[in-house]
């Protein structure tokens, strides 16, 4: 099977899914809104906006649902990718895909991409509607920016999530290890709480991920601040690089060990 | 009686065991839980001012937390324990037993308790590294402690028409989502009602959800709330007590309804 073929039947399995599930689609529209509202309602109670705005630079409505709209994109390549062995043990394919001679990198890529293409389009609900509220045509255009960007900064994602994936899964009780990795990433990227905010080890730990370089670029286009975004983008493109062999040799290597061990039905 | 004890205690012991022990089920959740705190609690250092007390928006912000995770337990503890019994097929188990739903709710109560008593002291625990100690002083403990069974109330009220309503239609955990995000949102539980749009304000005063939360804040924040103490506490009663009974009236009917019918199968997520 080719990249297309897997793509076809990737897209077809997820959206079958969206049409027999009407209200998980409904939650994808509301979610950016109910992570903005609740950041915003405990914010604006023991704080001000007039705050946020001196040191961030930004209205925290437009940074927040950027921030959500981020997180969301993000999360719905990172738990697709880590999600997947244990959901194809649970519905018990694990052994047959693991016998395909499918290249793992092609099939992982493809994986995220039928979600990530609806949260990506729902800027249209989220940031689309504010942005130009609060900035009317130029607005508009900046979300077009923001929605590429962050379909970009998702893609970049895949090789890591498939190193981690390889790790956590070679371990017993993987699902209870992503728990806490899910999290761990999401602040690490920095959308909520930007990176250089962070203690030094945070953003040391935070540079090593792809997408936190175009989540970097995507704050200083909404916050306006003039930098290198090229410098910025090319980093995050040679760390989604240098981390693609890692990524498919930590496939191969779960794999193996489910081979050796077998699969467990559970 | 002893046998209901004996009921209650089997359901504590088995959940304990698969909850907060097996595979350190707690250990990894609390730090999961932690991060994802994190998370959202970081950016809320972005609204200080430096002339805030650091103390006083760590208060600010254990409270809500504190009213947020109880709708959580209620949504997903509670509520929720109907969907897993639908789901895992035992539900039928539960009814034939002949126990009824009693003993299993008030066996998984203190485990629920238990959960968020940790939770809290995690929360706690990062509030005071990241913001400052948390100022919590109980202005009036007596108020704090009738809030806090208003508040219970309230909650075994919308988990048994959350439970009831699961039982008749078999709705979505996405759904059940939603409500534990909008809830406590639209009805005072993370800001002092004082500080709500007054639309919202009127909305969130009538539902039951805000006397019990705008008298804790009071309690142990010292936060004037919009109505008089005394009415507050009045209309939060009444309100919280037929709260309950609905949801108890609701949860019997749909359960005999099932018992008709029988058991609604629930969607996935």
């Amino acid at each position: 099977m080719g990249f297309i073929d897997i793509l076809r039947v990737e897209y077809k399995l997820v959206y079958a899914e969206i049409m027999r599930r009407k209200s998980m689609f409904l939650a994808i529209i509301l979610y950016p809104y109910l992570f903005t509202g609740f950041t915003l309602f405990i914010g604006y109670s023991f704080g001000s906006a007039n705050v946020f705005i001196e040191k961030i630079g930004v209205d925290p409505v437009i940074f927040m649902i950027t921030a959500g709209y981020i997180i969301l994109s993000m999360l719905a390549v990172l738990d697709d990718i880590l999600w997947k062995p244990l959901n194809d043990q649970w519905i018990g394919v694990l052994p047959y895909i693991i016998a395909s001679p499918v290249n793992r990198l092609v099939l992982f890529t493809t994986i995220p991409l039928p979600r990530l293409t609806i949260l990506i389009l729902l800027a249209s609900t989220s940031i689309m509607p504010i942005y130009t509220i609060y900035y009317g045509i130029n607005g508009l255009l900046t979300s077009l920016l923001v929605m590429g960007l962050t379909a970009l900064g998702s893609l970049l994602m895949v090789t890591p999530a498939m190193i981690i994936t390889g790790l956590i899964h070679s371990i017993g009780e993987s699902w209870r290890v992503l728990n806490i990795v899910r999290p761990l990433i999401m602040i690490l990227i920095g959308a909520y709480y930007p990176r250089f905010y962070m203690p030094i080890m945070g953003q040391v730990l935070s540079y090593l991920l792809p997408s936190s370089h175009v989540v970097e670029v995507i704050q200083r286009i909404i916050i306006d601040i003039p930098g290198n975004y090229y410098l910025l983008l090319a980093i995050a493109f040679t760390l989604a690089l240098i981390y693609a062999p890692g990524g498919e040799r930590s496939i191969v290597y779960w794999e193996r060990k489910k081979v050796r061990e077998g699969v467990k039905i559970s | 009686m002893l046998r209901l004890v004996r009921a209650i205690l089997m359901v504590f012991k088995v959940y304990v065991y698969t909850e907060l022990i097996r595979s350190k089920g707690l250990f990894f959740g609390l730090i999961g839980f932690s991060l994802w705190l994190i998370l959202f609690i970081a950016p809320m250092m972005l609204f200080m001012g430096r002339d805030v007390e650091p103390g006083v928006v760590a208060g600010y912000a254990f409270t809500a937390i504190l009213i947020f995770l109880s709708f959580s337990m209620a949504t997903w503890d509670w509520a929720g324990e109907i969907r897993w019994l639908i789901n895992q097929g035992i539900l039928e188990y539960v009814i034939t037993s002949g126990s009824g739903f009693l003993p299993h709710f008030l066996g998984i109560l203190p485990v629920s308790f238990i959960w968020v008593g940790f939770a809290l002291s995690i929360i706690y625990a990062l509030l005071t590294v990241l913001i400052g100690p948390p100022l919590i002083l109980i202005h009036d403990p007596l108020l704090f402690i009738v809030g806090f069974i208003m508040l219970l109330m309230v909650l075994m009220g919308y988990a048994l028409l959350l439970g009831g309503t699961m039982i008749s239609t078999g709705s979505t955990g996405v759904m059940m989502e939603l409500l534990s995000f909008i809830l406590p949102i639209a009805t005072g539980g993370l800001t002092p009602l004082k500080r709500l749009p007054s639309g919202l304000r009127i909305f969130a005063l009538c539902t039951p959800f805000s006397y019990p939360a705008e008298t804790i804040r009071y309690a142990i924040l010292g936060i004037e709330p919009v109505l008089e103490p005394s009415i507050l506490l009045l209309r939060g009663f009444l309100y919280s007590i037929l709260f309950l009974l609905i949801g108890i009236v609701y949860f019997r009917y749909q359960v005999k309804k099932m018992l008709r019918e029988g058991v609604k199968a629930t969607t996935f997520y």
